[in-house]
């Protein structure tokens, strides 16, 4: 008979409470401090939307749909069995957990730290179109994407019926479920609505909110994954080593490749060199060992470095605040990298023993880039299809005047900062 | 089943934690809500009162505050404690708390409780500072909130939570603090400005800087989960249902204003969502560990509703200058709620819990009777005691500054700083 623990309740309700810090304000403040101030307010007020919309959608029916045990479609989504956590009561014991020999947290709980990871992950989306989205168009993007693309694909790799669950794809705390998915839909979005309108460069106009809010979000990723192992034990801790890692060394090649690229060190480039580490350790932080951690961080600075300052400006798309170049291109590497550094030694004590190629499984890469294969598809053809139906009937984009104009001004009809008083 | 109480390190765990984040939501939290919202040459003295009255609580609460709220002896019966535990006296490290909400947990450190219950007694005068910003003097704000905390929060925490108190023998539910903190301050808000006067203006005062109030607004949001699923005392089940409520009640309420606020002024506004938050998280507040999931979304979409209505019909027709909505919000939001938690009160919430609390739609209608007892206790005594207060220190040291003092901003004149630099 499984059994509450209360140790690993104290530390998953902890862990709940950094995610939802993550998308306010750590994100907020992150994405507020690139914009320009015309459009900081904007930009905060889409990441605290997110977090209101979402949490009402999701115990109304983006939960159930996500986790049910009953399916409306076998292995890709579930039904309405917990629509307003019908039938789950606060001493029902969540069906989901990590390892079985811990004791297990409240349903409700599980069903809470699953929501604040449903709401940061079309936060994320928001870095691609800053600047130039109409308000209600960006509202209604939320609600379709929610349930047309990210409910199904938490269902297909996190639910014990999930097609991408069965085979055996690993994903930890969300490379393929929020940072591959967010970041594809995030050049998506950067592509079908265009570039911004300006004749030179756009200078960040808060760095000090990007470099706390990328430590905030350093912070808060710590109940991200070392909460994703659903108890307090030593996969949490080893989750936590490894995204501190990871974290730390992405910061730091950054840096490097900053000064010998661009001759200096810049706060902007530690800020986005942890977030793209952090990224990439998602997927892998319950699997690897700290030789991977160190690995996947370099690496996916490296990657992340090169495709935001060199292929994004030879390709031309506008991804504002590079979401699809820091979450996409980080979420995509570090969930390959798990099927290559998974070490089966980690899993020793918890009823697991899972190995990537390099510990003699090659089966898990070609798991792995399966999953991502789907995520990629989904995301692609799914955020095209929304914003294509939304731009028919509402239209993404602000025209060109409310855009020079800004969309504080123009959406919300409020400043962020007054001059004189 | 008297089986001798053993500690919890779990729930101990949990409730060290839960009381740093509501540490968390007076500075930086509720002081980034409300800096934000003052102009640029008043924003330290909002920053500076927060933090104050962080520091000036805590020393108050371990010398004697903590012992006349929950002290077991009382001085006067079922409304105050006495001096037993004044200094911690008698409490050492493995001491368990004589408060506990589920028998069936483990217990947590007494002195832990002490320090959980300090953070709430820090928060509550915190949150009048919104009434009366921009144009009170310093000194008279530090002699108004220690009278305050002894004369009005102390006995009304005692009738409610202290095991004595006559409301809390009666029945009140009050889960995290909705009569003894919001109802509490946000009527003391209401008293402060309607004593202290309005703000002297020609023009509105446009907020100085909105992203520290939206940056604010998510933070308490967060330090909110500790205030609120903090309040089991453990970590368990009802810790997990009232994280929900809130996090539901807080983001229906959020919708809510920022749906008004288009069909009123044609746009949602940030001002509108920081607001809404924070009035569903004050409403959910003492419902959040006996209501369900439905609870939650009504009780947030009603104050959200009502708020809206008080902040911008209400207040402009009356004309009392309640600077950044206290009264709006956390009076009238902490009203609501408590009322509500006599209606929507659900009995299956503690069923595995040893409890059964029910409100007026599981049919028991007494319980919404005693809410709203306790509501008016609440109302009366902070509304006749905060004006008393007030008398006092305005006949001995002032409680305004003056006309020129007010113009050029309470920065300078009451600290000689200023908030920012104009050029390097």
């Amino acid at each position: 008979m499984p059994a509450l623990s209360p140790g690993n309740t104290a530390w998953v309700l902890v862990a709940t409470a950094l995610v939802m810090f993550m998308t306010m304000p750590a994100l907020g403040m992150f994405y507020g401090g690139l914009v320009r101030k015309k459009n900081v307010l904007n930009t905060l007020m889409q990441c605290f939307i997110t977090l209101a919309l979402v949490s009402a959608l999701w115990v109304a029916f983006g939960y159930s749909l996500a986790f049910s045990d009953g399916e409306l479609i076998p292995g890709v989504l579930g039904d309405f069995k917990w629509a307003f956590l019908s039938g789950i009561s606060p001493d029902s014991l969540s069906p989901y957990y990590v390892s079985d020999s811990a004791g297990r947290i409240p349903h409700l709980l599980f069903a809470m730290f699953q929501c604040m990871f449903a709401v940061i992950t079309p936060a994320l989306i928001i870095g691609a179109f800053a600047e130039r989205m109409k308000f209600s168009a960006f509202l209604a993007f939320t609600v379709a994407w929610l349930f047309i693309v990210y409910v199904p694909l938490a269902h297909m790799v996190w639910s014990t019926n999930g097609w991408l669950n069965k085979l055996g794809v690993m994903d930890f705390a969300g490379g393929i479920v929020v940072h591959v998915n967010a970041g594809i839909a995030a050049l998506v979005t950067a592509l079908f609505i265009g570039r911004r309108r300006a004749l030179k460069a756009f200078p960040p106009h808060n760095l000090p909110f990007t470099l706390i809010g990328s430590a905030m979000l350093w912070f808060g990723w710590f109940g991200f994954n070392a909460g994703s192992s659903l108890a307090a034990d030593g996969l949490a801790a080893s989750a936590l080593v490894t995204t501190n890692t990871a974290a730390a060394v992405a910061a730091i090649v950054w840096a490097i490749t900053d000064s010998i690229v661009n001759g200096k060190a810049t706060i902007l480039g530690v800020a986005t060199g942890a977030v793209a580490g952090l990224a990439a350790i998602t997927p892998a932080a319950g699997f690897v060992n700290v030789g991977g951690a160190f690995f996947i961080g370099a690496a996916s600075s490296l990657i992340c470095f090169f495709m935001v300052s060199f292929v994004k400006a030879r390709l031309g798309y506008d991804d504002a605040l590079d979401a699809f170049g820091c979450h996409g291109v980080g979420g995509l590497f570090g969930s390959l990298c798990t099927g290559l550094f998974a070490d089966p030694a980690i899993w020793r004590a918890y009823g697991g023993g899972h190995a990537g190629l390099f510990f003699g499984n090659p089966r898990q890469f070609l798991v792995q880039a399966l999953a991502c294969a789907v995520s990629i598809a989904l995301a692609f053809g799914g955020t095209l299809a929304i914003l294509k139906v939304i731009d028919l009937f509402i239209g993404v984009r602000v025209d060109s005047k409310a855009e020079a104009m800004g969309l504080d001004i123009t959406q919300h009809e409020e400043r962020a900062y007054t001059v004189i008083e | 089943m008297t089986a001798t109480p053993i500690l919890s390190g779990s729930n101990t765990a949990w409730v060290i934690m839960a009381t740093a984040m509501v540490m968390f939501m007076t500075v930086p939290a509720l002081a980034l809500f409300y800096g934000g919202l003052v102009r640029k040459k008043n924003v330290l003295s909002v920053l500076m009162q927060c933090f104050i009255t962080l520091a000036l609580v805590s020393v108050l609460w371990v010398v004697a505050g903590y012992s006349l709220a929950f002290s077991d002896s009382e001085l006067i019966p079922g409304v105050l404690g006495d001096f037993k535990w004044a200094l911690f006296n008698g409490i050492t490290p493995n001491s368990l708390s004589p408060y506990y909400i589920s028998d069936a947990a483990g217990r947590i450190p007494h002195i832990l409780y002490a320090m959980f219950q300090c953070m709430f007694a820090v928060i509550t005068p915190a949150l009048i500072i919104g009434a009366f910003a921009e144009r009170m003097k310093f000194s008279a704000f530090l002699a108004f909130t220690v009278a305050w905390l002894f004369l009005i929060y102390v006995p009304v925490a005692h009738m409610v939570w202290s095991t004595n108190g006559w409301l809390c023998k009666l029945g009140v539910l009050d889960f995290a603090g909705g009569t003894v903190v919001h109802v509490n301050a946000g009527v003391a808000a209401l008293a402060t400005a309607l004593f202290i006067g309005k703000r002297k203006s020609l023009k509105a005062f446009p907020p100085h800087n909105l992203p520290f109030t939206l940056i604010g607004a998510a933070m308490l949001w967060f330090g909110w989960f500790g205030f609120n699923a903090g309040s089991a005392l453990a970590a368990d089940g009802l810790a997990a249902s009232a994280f929900m409520t809130t996090n539901t009640a807080a983001a229906v309420a959020a919708l809510v204003w920022a749906l008004m606020d288009s069909l009123v002024n044609g746009k949602a506004t940030i001002l509108g969502v920081a607001t809404g938050a924070v009035v569903g998280l004050v409403a959910i507040t003492p419902a959040a560990g006996f209501v369900n999931v439905g609870g939650a979304l009504a009780i947030g979409a009603i104050a959200s509703a009502v708020c809206f209505v008080m902040v911008t019909v209400v207040k402009k027709k009356l004309g009392y200058d309640d600077a950044l909505d206290a009264f709006g919000c956390h009076g009238i939001g902490g009203l609501v709620g408590a009322l509500c938690t006599g209606i929507f009160a659900d009995p299956a919430i503690w069923k595995g819990f040893g409890g059964n609390y029910s409100g007026l739609l599981y049919g028991n209608s007494r319980q919404l009777l005693i809410q709203l007892l306790a509501c008016l206790v609440s109302v009366v005594l902070s509304f006749l005691g905060t004006l008393i207060i007030l008398k006092v220190v305005d006949l001995t040291i002032g409680v305004r500054v003056d006309a020129k003092v007010e113009a050029i901003g309470l920065d300078i004149t009451q600290h000689e700083e200023r908030a920012y630099t104009v050029i390097e």
